[in-house]
């Protein structure tokens, strides 16, 4: 894998989220952020270079290999629609974010997680573990092929669902570009009924974590596809040239 | 130009893959599992409990340590003095809490360094992620090495002056001959509980 991209500018601005934004907490029916999220008000503090900085040769500690989820080897082809997920990670200024490390995790087709905290009564299925890890290209792109998720119930007193969704953690070029979100599938009625997704005061917001789905001819026809971009915080104080 | 707004955030959740993770993640000391330490700075143990209101411990949080190399460098663009930077150290680990909330990380001390808002002093980054938090948690410690350094740290100071103790690590004794320091994290609790932490 070529390792070593030309050098260009990092973003070096950071500004605060625009409101609207960031969830809106604590969730109601969501009990663990009543519980864990800070009380007393958080610190502002001006960008340092620590902030600005973070590290970019991240792939030699993570390795960045891992792209196919629907199958774990030969013959062994996961349950549930086979699905192309790919898209751009991008900063604020819409620049391609080269080498930005993607983690994307789900839950099996019948909605469960490979995961020993998970113990829900749906089955696990032999052929599917559901994480994967790449770098992005030149182009800030990214691609994996999984398979489409299922809904599952939280086990809280009230019980309310998770619509289909996939996590990504994304890790860019400054500590302060991190950013850890989850995406949604467009047209399920389940998502406005998402306690998580909801908390997103912002409409709009809202909606830029909705995929959408391109025609299966441009993955090659054996895959439902869907394509989604994710900006990460980051500007530049100086125009270049 | 027409600027993007970023995505938001989300919770980690409490399905973070612990396929995700291999064997020394949480050592800053090398590149990789199978690399060679780094020579440079003097290696610590690094240890404590993620905690939420009440005390109770929280399982499955992850960690992230983001610092500079032992003389205050950063293998990074922004460093004016990057080409100085510790080849062998990436200054980044993961690490996640067990059943206790326990978390360990292996670094070394990092160093000072000067920047536009005024000397900073030895630090280590650590953001906090897990379920229930819909935003990470950032924090950074401090060491009790550096009195004097710590006093005129210009983020130090912006912490009310009755809770900075509470990112200062503490010194816990020696293992395998290097200095271990404890840094618990307490997400939530009244003013004198809860550990200071800074806005995204």
């Amino acid at each position: 894998m070529d390792t070593n991209f030309p050098p260009q500018p990092l973003p070096d601005r950071f500004e605060p989220f625009p409101e609207g934004i960031e969830p809106a907490v604590p969730i109601e029916g969501y009990p663990n952020t009543w519980t864990h999220t800070p009380a007393q008000p958080l610190i502002r503090r001006p960008v340092t270079r620590t902030e600005a900085t973070g590290p970019l040769e991240l792939w030699r500690k993570l390795p960045c290999d891992e792209s196919n989820l629907a199958a774990l080897g030969p013959g062994r082809i996961a349950q549930g629609q086979l699905m192309h997920m790919s898209g751009r990670i991008l900063d604020e200024e819409g620049r391609p974010v080269r080498g930005a490390v993607v983690e994307l995790w789900q839950a099996n087709a019948a909605g469960r997680y490979y995961h020993p905290i998970d113990q829900r009564d749906a089955p696990l299925d032999p052929n599917f573990v559901g994480n994967g890890r790449v770098r992005t290209d030149e182009g800030g792109r990214y691609a994996f092929f999984t398979i489409k998720p299922g809904a599952y119930p939280v086990p809280v007193k009230d019980t309310w669902w998770r619509p289909p969704h996939v996590h990504f953690s994304i890790l860019g070029p400054s500590s302060l570009s991190r950013l850890v979100t989850q995406m949604y599938f467009p047209g399920d009625p389940m998502n406005e009924w998402d306690r998580i997704l909801q908390s997103i005061p912002d409409a709009a917001a809202q909606q830029r974590l909705i995929a959408r789905q391109t025609h299966p001819a441009e993955v090659g026809d054996g895959w439902i596809a869907f394509t989604h971009d994710i900006v990460l915080r980051g500007r530049y104080a100086t125009p270049e040239a | 130009m027409d600027l993007l707004a970023p995505s938001s955030q989300h919770t980690i959740g409490p399905f973070f893959p612990r396929t995700f993770f291999s064997d020394g993640d949480n050592d800053l000391t090398r590149l990789h599992a199978g690399a060679e330490p780094t020579r440079r700075g003097e290696t610590i143990l690094l240890r404590g409990r993620v905690t939420k209101e009440g005390g109770f411990p929280c399982i499955n949080m992850i960690l992230e340590a983001w610092q500079a190399d032992a003389e205050g460098r950063f293998n990074h663009p922004q460093d004016p003095e990057q080409h100085l930077a510790d080849p062998d150290f990436l200054g980044w680990g993961r690490a996640w809490t067990d059943a206790e909330g326990r978390y360990e990380f292996r670094t070394l001390v990092p160093g000072g360094y000067d920047d536009l808002a005024g000397r900073r002093a030895p630090h280590i980054n650590l953001s906090v992620m897990g379920a229930g938090l819909m935003r990470r948690v950032l924090a950074a410690l401090y060491f009790p090495d550096f009195a004097k350094a710590n006093a005129a740290d210009p983020l130090l100071k912006l912490v009310p002056e009755g809770r900075r103790h509470k990112i200062v690590a503490v010194p816990d004794g020696k293992e395998e001959g290097l200095r271990v320091f404890r840094f618990d994290i307490h997400l939530r609790g009244n003013v004198e509980e809860e550990t200071p932490f800074f806005e995204d």
